[in-house]
């Protein structure tokens, strides 16, 4: 009955680094939601008691369970709003699809707020004439082109100039960032930093 | 043809194209490639950089990438053999070779447009004159000239009669003509190709082409000297040419580090000061360190009983507890540190180590980062010499490639550390060989032949060195006054089930940088019909059947005797 519970569920769910989001963590919320409950009743007796009784050594009590109520509550809002936040980066990194494991981790509402999440912002992109897609380049690039390396045998990539250039194992090339970024991510390509 | 505007007639044509580079895997192609690449980011040229190991991978390189590109540009290859020849490429494809090693191939050097040499030809004084080598348009289709010339004279018989005595003795003179020239042209040929050295380095004229375009910077002026600090320890060159350069290079860094603030110690520097041959000092024990450096070693013996006694008095006159001597050098007593060098240089004299000092460019930044041009040489040797099953050259190269970058700093010292254990075990080899007497002479040569497979010493750059220490050591024990003159030959399996090779000829000790293996091999193997492989762009290094060494070595015998 200290407000522990919920500073954990906040803990685990920014430490949470080896997957996107954690499992949303149902038991303890429902706990919190209990000692939430249990505060504000054991408070509004002891309310009752003071209209009747004067006694003015309730008073340090209530204040104390009013704190803890209202920091559980604070807790679990944060939780929740994060858990959107990261939802929204995820939206905006990977795609429109969730994919199953992600799903797994997320509740009924969660993805319901997801998708329409995801249509909003399909359609903020369609209303304009040529559709822009916002997802590129979030941050702006500092150059045009990149230095990548190439891991594996990739065969020839055509460039949109026309120019063909031979992606080959172990060979370093310096191309127009917008070609190869996909390459990279799937794992051909390997950006070189300076 | 020759380049030397690099400005002018090799950048400036880049920009919109796609270069594709073709580069030798050796620390200094690497270090020039990778100037090169800022170069080319700066103006956003589109590049490729592929590295290869010999002229195989060469000409794959090439027909492979042909279709795409125009521009070739060959660092530290290609100089040498007749690219036109070899590649047959189309008529648009402009190759421009950027090659230290010499002698230059006289077809690309008189080539008209297609192959263009990054340099200057007043540099190669030993090039024959392009009348001396080339007459064919007259010497090719003289009989077919006399022939017409027969016919047009039968013709005008009427008008000028000429016997059949006078044109055979025409034709007779003009056959001796040609064969006097052609006489005249191999022999001037033998001399020009004879023996095989290096020029400048390849990062240096680089880095200058980077200087005429403002565009050069510390970062860029480090990795030059990484070039030629190579070539330096290596013997490439002589080191009269390194003090010259590095004359060159002090005026640069002096520039360079005037525009940056005086105060921040933070920031890159680059110093010019004394050093010492000791590989990697800073970075080992002072006491190892001086074990496995090929001076300190050879001149003190240190192989031996007696040797071990000697860098222990060494060590007691410098004033160095064994205990220091033995720790990390970055470990040692502060007071000791500072002084180290003094110490060395106080003793070396009577130790027999006057030429332990050289000058030699250290680099600093931040204040924990303190690397001299030779540990970044060693580091990069150990990187590219890590070739196994799994790790090809190219891979190597990359790793290499990017230990020049100061933030991976920690491939910089893994390098570090893969090149103790491969001088450590270069001087456990010599150590043995000597001992063992395995170092026989044939007269024109020293030779020493491994039965063995060793998988640290079957890559060009580890056996150079281990040919370096073994000549050196060999040298330094040898009673007869003669091995200093003679060479050393280091032939080792790389491949017992395909009974392969790897045969290394060097010159002997002194300042003369030049090799005449390269010629020799390819004579001896057409005397002796060995089965070997001239494949890499160091002619001295060959790939030999194991079964043809004896009577190869046989056949070099008889040729360098004579």
């Amino acid at each position: 009955m200290s407000g522990q519970r919920a500073f954990n569920l906040l803990k685990e769910h920014q430490q949470t680094t080896d997957r996107l989001i954690s499992n949303f963590n149902s038991e303890d919320l429902r706990a919190i939601l209990e000692e939430i409950n249990i505060a504000f009743q054991e408070n509004h007796q002891d309310a009752l008691k003071f209209q009747e009784t004067r006694d003015k050594t309730l008073f340090p009590m209530i204040g104390y369970r009013h704190a803890l109520l209202q920091r559980n509550l604070r807790c679990t809002l944060a939780y929740l709003y994060n858990r959107l936040m990261k939802l929204k980066e995820i939206r905006w990194h990977l795609g429109p699809v969730i994919t199953p494991d992600i799903k797994e981790a997320l509740t009924e509402p969660e993805i319901q707020w997801f998708n329409n999440y995801s249509k909003l912002l399909t359609n903020y992109m369609t209303s304009f004439p040529d559709a822009i897609n916002l997802m590129t380049d979030i941050k702006p690039p500092k150059a045009l082109f990149i230095e990548v390396k190439c891991l594996i045998d990739h065969g020839k990539l055509e460039l949109e100039n026309g120019e063909t250039v031979l992606l080959q194992r172990n060979s370093i090339h310096y191309l127009p960032r917008t070609e190869c970024e996909h390459l990279i991510r799937q794992g051909i390509l390997e950006h070189i930093s300076h | 043809m020759f380049v030397s505007d690099l400005k002018n007639d090799f950048f400036n044509l880049l920009p919109g194209k796609r270069v594709i580079v073709i580069c030798n895997v050796d620390i200094d192609a690497i270090v020039s490639s990778k100037i090169l690449q800022t170069l080319f980011r700066n103006e956003n040229i589109i590049f490729s950089v592929a590295p290869i190991l010999g002229i195989k991978g060469l000409k794959r390189t090439f027909d492979e990438n042909k279709e795409d590109c125009n521009i070739f540009l060959f660092i530290n290859c290609g100089g040498c053999i007749d690219l036109v020849d070899l590649l047959q490429p189309d008529d648009n494809i402009v190759f421009f070779i950027c090659d230290s090693h010499r002698p230059l191939d006289l077809c690309n050097a008189y080539s008209d447009s297609q192959v263009r040499i990054l340099g200057d030809y007043r540099s190669e004084e030993d090039m024959p004159q392009f009348e001396q080598i080339f007459r064919d348009s007259d010497s090719e289709n003289d009989s077919a000239d006399d022939e017409i010339e027969d016919e047009e004279n039968t013709e005008n018989s009427n008008h000028r009669p000429t016997t059949h005595i006078e044109k055979f003795e025409r034709r007779l003179r003009k056959n001796r003509e040609k064969r006097d020239w052609e006489k005249a042209r191999d022999r001037v040929l033998f001399n020009y190709s004879q023996y095989s050295y290096y020029a400048r380095s390849t990062s240096i004229v680089i880095y200058e082409l980077a200087w005429k375009m403002s565009k050069d910077s510390l970062d860029l002026l480090w990795w030059a000297i990484i070039g030629i600090t190579e070539q330096l320890l290596l013997g490439k060159i002589e080191s009269s040419v390194y003090t010259l350069e590095t004359q060159r290079i002090q005026s640069h860094v002096s520039r360079l580090s005037n525009k940056i603030n005086e105060n921040s110690h933070t920031a890159i520097r680059i110093t010019y000061e004394n050093d010492l041959y000791l590989a990697l000092y800073r970075h080992w024990s002072v006491k190892e360190s001086i074990k496995n450096s090929i001076y300190s070693a050879c001149r003190m013996k240190l192989w031996t009983l007696n040797g071990k006694k000697k860098l222990n008095e060494l060590l007691v006159e410098m004033g160095l507890p064994l205990a220091q001597a033995r720790q990390q050098f970055n470990s040692m007593d502060l007071l000791m540190k500072k002084d180290f060098y003094q110490m060395i240089e106080k003793t070396a004299e009577k130790y027999n180590m006057p030429g332990i000092i050289y000058g030699s460019f250290t680099l600093q930044y931040g204040y924990k980062n303190r690397y001299s041009a030779a540990d970044y040489v060693y580091s990069m040797m150990a990187l590219i010499e890590q070739i196994d099953h799994e790790r090809t050259a190219e891979s190597c190269f990359i790793d290499a490639l990017e230990s020049l970058s100061r933030n991976k700093k920690n491939m910089l010292e893994s390098g570090i550390d893969k090149a103790k254990v491969l001088l450590d075990s270069i001087f456990k080899q010599v150590k043995t060989s000597l001992e063992t007497q395995q170092i026989h002479s044939a007269g024109p040569f020293l030779y020493v032949i491994f039965q063995d497979e060793n998988i640290q010493f079957s890559s060009p750059y580890a056996l150079t060195m281990l040919a370096k220490f073994m000549l050196n050591g060999f040298v330094a024990v040898s009673r007869s006054r003669r091995s200093r003159d003679l060479p050393l030959i280091i032939c080792i399996p790389v491949d017992l089930t395909r009974e392969i090779c790897l045969m290394i000829g060097i010159p002997p000790i002194g300042d003369d940088s030049k090799n005449l293996f390269g010629k020799a091999f390819e004579q001896a193997a057409i005397k002796s019909n060995a089965a070997i492989s001239q494949d890499f762009f160091d002619t001295n290094i060959i790939q030999i059947k194991q079964s043809d060494c004896p009577k190869f070595i046989d056949a070099l015998t008889v040729l360098l005797s004579s």
